[in-house]
């Protein structure tokens, strides 16, 4: 079995420490968890940009490259874009993300 | 303290209500009832990736399962509502009665139905549910023959997957071109192009007559010009029709094949809304009650109702948007398609990425992107605001749709 693979996300109320399942994105890792702020309404589609996340201390290196859609849907994000944003739907759970930390902002629409 | 709100059932607008009345300051006991047994999932998923197998039952969840507790949401699974009594402000599930002081209708739309001869055989299915996907799966996986009844959003997108596993897929269109309701022609022509290059067959103009058996199990579609396309299973997407079985007997006003409602979700009987497929309403860009199947739409108006029924603000008018994926293709409409429209054209067709931008005497009504999700974002947002448009600028993809507006 694998080990399991624990993901923080910052939220204004705080910080959350949850399990993740390998395989599954940081989005559905937050919904499964009931993290507030990641609305996902289009489920992952990448069609919606409510599920914005900053990866402000999270190695480049271990995030997957950004796709132009992707880059698209930033660009119309309600909360701030910054040079750290992705689209936490678009981001895999890998072992090598254990412990990093997602902050989420504060409106996703 | 008043009787609960009562939402029926727990669909993607159902579900977002809950929340929303929860986000929204609401402390009032809060029932969610479902007919089904999972826990409420997105749709969307079901025709692509959940159907390819590349998400599973967890990562398809609209909520992890802790978040109707935490929200104390009483979310009762395999309680189908069978009767609603407005007079005496209740409804009957199959757990007993509950009294409620509002009642939030979410019923839906279920998958209509061909009545034609052999319509019962084995091998025939819908897509609209969880366990309509189990079954579908199943056949999916042993069949060679496929025939897809309809070339709609959830006929295109089966047959993309199909497609994909290598099966024989045949799509039969009534119409002579595919999606002429809600795309362009340009796009439905594009689309078509696109999955006969991927092996897709196309019957166009076709009228289906009837299944055939052998052995008791579905062996082929015959057309009434007497053609006949093997087939080991088919698939029937002929479109959706309001759920009304429940509210039939309640004397709503009722316009479009849906329930009419109003900006806010209000029926025609006081302290009753409806939302999502089962509603009809008037919208930023239709001015007579229409239904509209979609993620945007059930969402959208659960906000409304929540807002009212917390005595808040509505929210502003919503833009209508949808999307579909098909292969690597990502279809994204703002607005609604206007046979009456100024077209303008942006991008580039050989390289899969294109919008046709929809304008009336100049104002922007709708835009349909195929891999420009920037042009998507941008339409909502334009669309809302009521933007004129310098369609010369707009033709020119490399200029962000942002900054195609009228300066005069």
């Amino acid at each position: 079995m694998s080990t399991p693979v624990t993901i923080i996300f910052e939220t204004a109320q705080g910080r959350r420490e949850v399990q993740a399942k390998l395989g599954a994105s940081v989005m559905e890792t937050a919904v499964m968890n009931n993290v507030s702020g990641i609305e996902a309404e289009c489920g992952g589609a990448c069609i919606c940009a409510t599920c914005h996340v900053y990866a402000d201390n999270v190695p480049e290196e271990l995030l997957k490259p950004m796709s132009s859609e992707e880059d698209d849907m930033l660009d119309m994000a309600t909360a701030e874009r910054r040079p750290t944003s992705r689209l936490s739907c678009q981001l895999r759970v890998t072992p090598e993300l254990d412990n990093q930390v997602f902050i989420i902002p504060e409106n996703q629409f | 303290m008043s009787a609960p709100i009562v939402i029926i059932s727990a669909s993607h607008g159902g579900v977002q209500a809950a929340a929303s009345l929860r986000q929204g300051g609401s402390e009032q006991d809060i029932i969610l009832y479902s007919a089904e047994d999972a826990l409420p999932y997105h749709r969307p998923p079901l025709s692509k990736a959940y159907l390819a197998g590349e998400k599973d039952d967890e990562q398809i969840l609209l909520r992890g399962p802790a978040f109707y507790e935490d929200h104390r949401i009483d979310l009762r699974l395999g309680d189908p509502v069978t009767a609603i009594d407005v007079p005496a402000r209740k409804v009957t599930a199959r757990s007993g009665e509950q009294a409620y002081s509002r009642l939030i209708i979410a019923t839906g739309s279920k998958a209509r139905q061909l009545t034609a001869p052999g319509a019962d055989l084995p091998g025939i299915y819908t897509l609209r549910s969880l366990s309509d996907v189990a079954l579908l799966k199943q056949a999916l996986s042993a069949a060679e023959d496929v025939v897809i009844v309809g070339g709609g959003f959830i006929g295109l997108e089966f047959a993309s997957t199909a497609a994909k596993l290598g099966k024989t897929v045949t799509v039969i269109e009534a119409r002579e071109k595919l999606l002429m309701r809600a795309l362009p022609a340009e796009i439905g022509d594009f689309l078509r192009d696109y999955h006969a290059s991927h092996g897709l067959r196309f019957h166009f103009e076709a009228n289906f007559a009837e299944f055939e058996g052998t052995d008791g199990q579905l062996s082929a579609v015959r057309l009434a010009d007497g053609t006949r396309i093997k087939a080991d299973m088919a698939l029937v997407g002929v479109g959706g029709k309001a759920d009304l079985a429940l509210v039939a007997p309640l004397g709503l006003q009722m316009s479009g094949g849906g329930i009419e409602v109003d900006a806010s979700g209000r029926t025609s009987i006081e302290d009753v809304y409806a939302i999502g497929d089962v509603a009809s309403s008037a919208n930023l860009l239709v001015h007579q009650p229409m239904r509209l199947e979609s993620v945007q739409n059930a969402v959208d108006q659960a906000k409304a109702v929540a807002a009212d029924i917390l005595g808040q603000n509505p929210p502003p008018t919503p833009v209508p948007w949808f999307w579909t994926d098909q292969y690597d293709l990502k279809v994204q409409m703002a607005g609604l398609s206007r046979p009456d429209a100024v077209q303008t054209f942006r991008g580039d067709k050989s390289a899969n990425a294109f919008s046709i931008v929809q304008t009336l005497e100049g104002r922007l009504v709708a835009v349909f992107s195929v891999n420009r999700g920037a042009d998507h974002m941008a339409a909502r947002r334009l669309i809302a605001e009521g933007a004129m448009l310098d369609l010369n600028l707009a033709a020119d993809a490399a200029t962000p749709l942002m900054k195609t507006l009228k300066t005069s």
